[in-house]
């Protein structure tokens, strides 16, 4: 297994716990610290600017029935790449993100994995 | 004639134009003698100017022998009757007569004729009858061809005009004019009452001629008869209609909308009512082929555009939630395989997951996803543990879908706990379940789980799965506070939970 995102500290955004535990497992099983989860847009908006350490983000796109593209605008600005999660198929992206990496519920921890590493620029070795 | 014009009786500029007519004409007098006659119809009867002056008509003329003759002869006097009786003109449309004919032999034979005559009231100075005028066509020809193509028994044919046929003819016409009027009146009728909208328009600047009811209250009732659509819809300009109407006066091409979206006014002074049409604008032609104008007719189909919209809405809001599912059950099967190492034990702790997620779906599909009691859920969750080993006292609160989702899997760990290490697993234990609801202008669930007469309860070494989703759904999904406790007397667990969390803000 690529060891290239390892030691890397990645924000969480999803509202549902049992799916935030799993993106936290499959995140610390490639070696990454997760960072949140946050189950609101506020809170992740709040850690998305706290000033600490970001490499990545996973952001669930409904987030408790609000859109969570105003914390992909806060890591845009910050340079911060992430990736998509959605139930709602290639539809559910606004046109402003359309074709970023996403990730389709439910997920394995490849398509996790090679959705990060597609947002971050960095090569599969 | 000219013994008329003699007495000065008429014109004689006018008696001679009247002897050179190629039509017959004759006058009698009130006693129906001969008094004049034009070279015309001397020279159909074959007959001098002589032979017929000064005589009685019937004298001379007597339509032949037999019932036939007389019965056409009382015709013709009942015609000439009706005139000095009623002193008005008398019309017979088809008359048969025979008249004395020479025939190559020189013999003088009777040859049946068919005529159209006009009997007219010619009056003196005082306004009495002094003639009556004779004007006759000879349609024998007419009348022959008329039977060789109807081929009818010439008898009946021949009664059935003279009983009056001509009469029922008109009456057809006139009845048939009174259905053509109704069933015109039934068609403007359809038309107003048409469940959709009608309009017909006129000119190259679609000037309203008529509309109906669907119409008018399409547009808000104002007044647009005789006014151009760019004036009496200003707000359509610029919506791209005027452009169609425009083109399809010009090509001839009718034009169709599906689903058109056009921004409306539909009653004064409110704003523009967005609306969904269907159309078509049909072109109306005149005899030479041109456009003159145009039928608009169609329905309002916003409502079915607004079903489709939602339709959509929630097919896209049911697809996120099936993947939301599908992942939650992702996530219980693989935190459930970390904490098994046998399968048939992963099986066991998957299937009643499982079960208890599908549990409370059962609940919120019977209220129709609008929420679940938390009594409702605790009972479902507990209920196979024996009903007299868990009491459950507290007020009605009313869940909404997604809090209702995690007390249903919070109570299925704590009662999985329960069966396994705690109260639940001997028989005298029991479990008081007791709540109350705290500050009603920010509601407060307190909710305490309290084991008693069980084992003793010891912290584990290490957190399994069950107690991590307790702590982390109350944390995460119910911005809630939890307490785990693990004492000598029992396990308890202190729940506290906002019950209008405000998240979907």
């Amino acid at each position: 297994m690529s060891e290239a995102l390892a030691g890397r500290r990645i924000l969480v955004v999803e509202d549902e716990s049992l799916v935030a535990m799993l993106l936290e497992t499959i995140l610390e099983d490639m070696g990454c610290t997760a960072v949140g989860p946050a189950a609101t847009v506020d809170d992740g908006l709040a850690l998305a600017t706290d000033g600490e350490r970001l490499d990545a983000a996973l952001l669930d796109v409904n987030v408790a029935g609000r859109q969570v593209f105003p914390v992909a605008e806060a890591l845009h600005r910050s340079g911060v790449p992430f990736v998509f999660s959605t139930g709602y198929g290639e539809g559910g992206l606004p046109d402003q993100w359309r074709g970023h990496p996403t990730i389709q519920k439910p997920f394995t921890e490849a398509a996790v994995r090679d959705a990060l590493m597609k947002a971050m620029g960095v090569e599969n070795v | 004639m000219k013994e008329l014009a003699k007495s000065g009786a008429i014109d004689a500029d006018l008696a001679a134009a009247f002897d050179a007519s190629p039509n017959p004409y004759m006058l009698l007098t009130p006693d129906l003698r001969y008094a004049g006659m034009n070279q015309a119809y001397l020279a159909a009867l074959e007959v001098s100017r002589e032979d017929l002056l000064g005589k009685p008509i019937f004298d001379v003329f007597d339509a032949g022998p037999g019932d036939e003759g007389r019965s056409n002869a009382r015709q013709l006097r009942a015609s000439f009757e009706r005139v000095l009786k009623d002193n008005r003109r008398d019309h017979l449309a088809l008359i048969r007569y025979a008249v004395p004919r020479r025939a190559a032999n020189g013999e003088r034979v009777l040859e049946e004729r068919f005529w159209s005559a006009t009997h007219t009231p010619i009056h003196d100075a005082d306004g009495r009858i002094a003639y009556i005028l004779q004007h006759t066509t000879d349609i024998t020809e007419l009348e022959q061809l008329r039977r060789r193509v109807a081929g009818v028994d010439r008898k009946r044919a021949l009664d059935s005009i003279l009983s009056g046929n001509v009469l029922q003819r008109a009456e057809h016409v006139q009845q048939a004019n009174r259905q053509l009027e109704t069933e015109r009146n039934r068609l403007l009728e359809m038309f107003m009452q048409a469940p959709g909208f009608v309009a017909v328009l006129s000119g190259p600047d679609h000037v309203f001629q008529m509309h109906n009811a669907a119409y008018s209250q399409l547009i808000g009732h104002r007044p647009i008869t005789g006014k151009p659509v760019r004036e009496a819809l200003p707000e359509v300009e610029g919506q791209g209609f005027i452009a169609f109407l425009d083109s399809v006066y010009a090509t001839g091409e009718p034009h169709e909308g599906r689903a058109s979206r056009v921004e409306l006014q539909r009653a004064p002074n409110a704003p523009l009512e967005t609306v969904w049409l269907d159309f078509i604008f049909q072109p109306i032609r005149d005899d030479s082929g041109s456009v003159i104008g145009m039928f608009v007719q169609g329905h309002d189909v916003t409502g079915t555009v607004h079903a489709a919209e939602r339709q959509k809405l929630m097919i896209d809001e049911l697809n996120h939630r099936v993947k939301n599912t599908l992942a939650t059950v992702q996530s219980i099967a693989m935190q459930t395989a970390r904490s098994h190492t046998d399968p048939r034990g992963f099986a066991e702790s998957f299937q009643a997951r499982l079960l208890a997620l599908s549990h409370t779906h059962d609940l919120l599909t019977r209220s129709h996803w609008e929420g679940a009691s938390l009594r409702a859920i605790l009972e479902h969750e507990t209920e196979a543990h024996g009903p007299h080993r868990i009491s459950l006292n507290g007020p009605p609160v009313a869940l909404e879908p997604s809090p209702a989702l995690s007390f249903g899997m919070i109570f299925h760990e704590l009662a999985t706990n329960a069966a396994k290490y705690g109260a639940l697993s001997v028989p005298e234990g029991q479990v008081l379940v007791d709540w109350a609801v705290s500050d009603l202008k920010k509601p407060m669930l307190h909710l305490s789980w309290r084991e008693r007469g069980g084992p003793p309860a010891a912290a584990p070494t290490r957190k399994g799965f069950g107690s991590r989703l307790i702590e982390r759904n109350v944390r995460h999904d119910l911005s809630g506070a939890v307490e785990l406790d693990y004492a000598v007397a029992g396990f308890s667990a202190e729940f506290s939970v906002p019950l209008d969390r405000g998240r979907v803000a």
